[in-house]
């Protein structure tokens, strides 16, 4: 089903170079990203902490079918090294459609749009690598000339070839944008997601094995101690905070807090996740 | 002799249009001191308003851009949007100036728009936000757009009275705020003009924290 997908949208792309009218954008950012706790573990002891380097590019092409509604079509690929763990070095690709429908003329109109996106991403533990599917509808509305809200759900979908890290959640998520001043942006957001998280422990911990499907010893975050794989249903919180500042005409540099809860009782831990980034788009 | 009569009659007309006619240099700058760029100063006469321009003006797009940023055009003026990118734009105004849309179109739309109000006008692009251009229609044909150095020449000005305004996309305030009077005869005035201007919150093209689906 995801090869075929994956297949449509692909071709879909492809065809769309030889279409007159297109709208090309090249999209690229590059940055570093640090979790406080990639292990998403509960206990201090336990916790492993890391950053990495990211870079991802897409290329979009858009058609404005209507005064109001918007295809985009796009390709991207995207990847992470990290420092210490890496096992969980990424790279992977993917295609996307989108349908925007603005009610009415002007940026100030509101928005709303479905997305999806398939995609793969390969990690160098290759148990992790997977198929990876998401849909959204996100919607936004110009409060003011300097203030925009936008609300969201995801529905994403990861299918790997050891079923253990087959993950869904669902996501809503609001976020306020503002512009400080003419050159910076600050967002503020909140989201909320239901869905399968992995969460790694030094057994024994029959607390968690209790409410979780256990992996025993992936060597992701070495074997002196060997970690526990647990995957669970939890419930997460996020809030974050963006900042964006844009350098020249097509280059801006954003940074990015988030602090997130993730709860199953009895198990619960928190990340810190920072990213620094700079952002190209033409 | 007929036709010598008639050089000479033109020569004096000039001479006497000349004379009767002057200058107005006028320099823009912020509250820091530093130039203006696309101020647009303009000389009202104190007498009758002259009649509406039979003339025509071009606001291109290219490169995902209205180039000229700013332009000053005489009340009754056509203005022709060619689009030269090879993708379409979608032109529009809700300025109370003049409203109008051009759908989507590529090339050169056939008929211009007429601005046949006096009053500033805002451009946009229904599909690139950042795309945003100002119009300022004019009572008057004495006009300049001020360039980087932030200066505007109008040249041969029938002598008369005018009130000299400035007008910028981010000026605080109304024009006639600025306004100052000049009892114009041959020569040239020198005028300095100093603006508030508001920060520019436009749309940028760089990446931002949301894209609104965009592109």
């Amino acid at each position: 089903m995801k090869v075929a997908g994956l297949t449509i949208l692909s071709a879909s792309f492809v065809i769309s170079f030889n279409l007159a009218r297109a709208d090309w954008r090249f999209e690229a950012e590059t940055g570093g990203v640090y979790d406080s706790n990639l292990s998403n573990s509960d206990r201090a002891s336990d916790v492993k902490d890391d950053w990495a380097w990211k870079a991802d590019a897409t290329i979009a092409n858009g058609w404005q079918l209507s005064r109001d509604l918007r295809l985009t079509l796009a390709a991207d690929l995207r990847s992470r090294l990290w420092a210490r763990f890496d096992a969980l070095d990424t790279i992977g690709g993917g295609t996307l459609a989108r349908l925007r429908y603005r009610f009415g003329l002007g940026s100030d109109a509101p928005w709303i749009l479905l997305e999806n996106r398939i995609g793969y991403d390969r990690y160098r533990d290759t148990a992790w690598s997977n198929w990876n599917e998401s849909t959204r509808l996100r919607g936004g509305v110009a409060v003011s000339p300097r203030l925009a809200l936008e609300l969201g759900y995801e529905f994403e979908n990861r299918t790997a070839p050891d079923d253990f890290y087959d993950l869904q959640g669902h996501t809503v998520d609001a976020r306020v944008i503002a512009d400080l001043t003419p050159s910076w942006q600050l967002a503020l957001g909140y989201s909320y997601r239901e869905g399968d998280v992995v969460s790694f422990a030094v057994p024994p911990r029959p607390d968690i094995a209790s409410i979780s499907l256990v992996r025993r010893g992936p060597p992701i975050f070495g074997t002196n101690p060997l970690y526990n794989g647990y995957r669970l249903t939890g419930r997460t919180h996020t809030v974050s905070v963006s900042l964006g500042y844009g350098i020249a005409r097509y280059v801006s540099l954003q940074f990015g807090y988030e602090y997130a809860v993730t709860t199953h009782d009895p198990l619960e831990y928190e990340n810190h996740l920072v990213e620094a980034k700079l952002a190209f788009a033409y | 002799m007929k036709r010598l009569c008639a050089v000479v009659l033109v020569a004096v007309f000039s001479l006497s249009r000349e004379l009767h006619s002057g200058s107005i240099e006028a320099t823009v700058r912020d509250r820091t001191g530093a130039p203006v760029s696309d101020a647009v100063v303009y000389a009202i006469g104190n007498g009758a308003r002259p009649a509406p321009a039979k003339r025509q003006a071009i606001i291109d797009q290219q490169n995902k851009q209205f180039v000229p940023y700013v332009t000053a055009i005489q009340m009754g003026t056509a203005v022709m949007f060619p689009n030269k990118d090879n993708i379409r734009h979608h032109v529009y105004s809700f300025s109370p100036a003049k409203r109008f849309e051009l759908p989507l179109y590529t090339g050169v739309p056939a008929e211009p728009v007429v601005f046949d109000k006096v009053g500033f006008v805002t451009l946009g692009c229904n599909i690139h936000d950042w795309m945003i251009a100002y119009v300022a229609v004019l009572p008057t044909p004495y006009f300049q757009v001020t360039g980087k150095e932030g200066r505007a020449a109008l040249k041969n000005v029938p002598a008369a009275q005018y009130t000299i305004e400035v007008w910028h996309p981010l000026l605080k305030g109304a024009p006639e705020n600025l306004a100052q009077k000049v009892d114009l005869a041959a020569g040239t005035k020198q005028l300095v003009f100093t603006l508030d201007l508001k920060p520019n919150f436009r749309a940028k093209r760089a990446p931002g924290l949301s894209n609104g689906g965009y592109p």
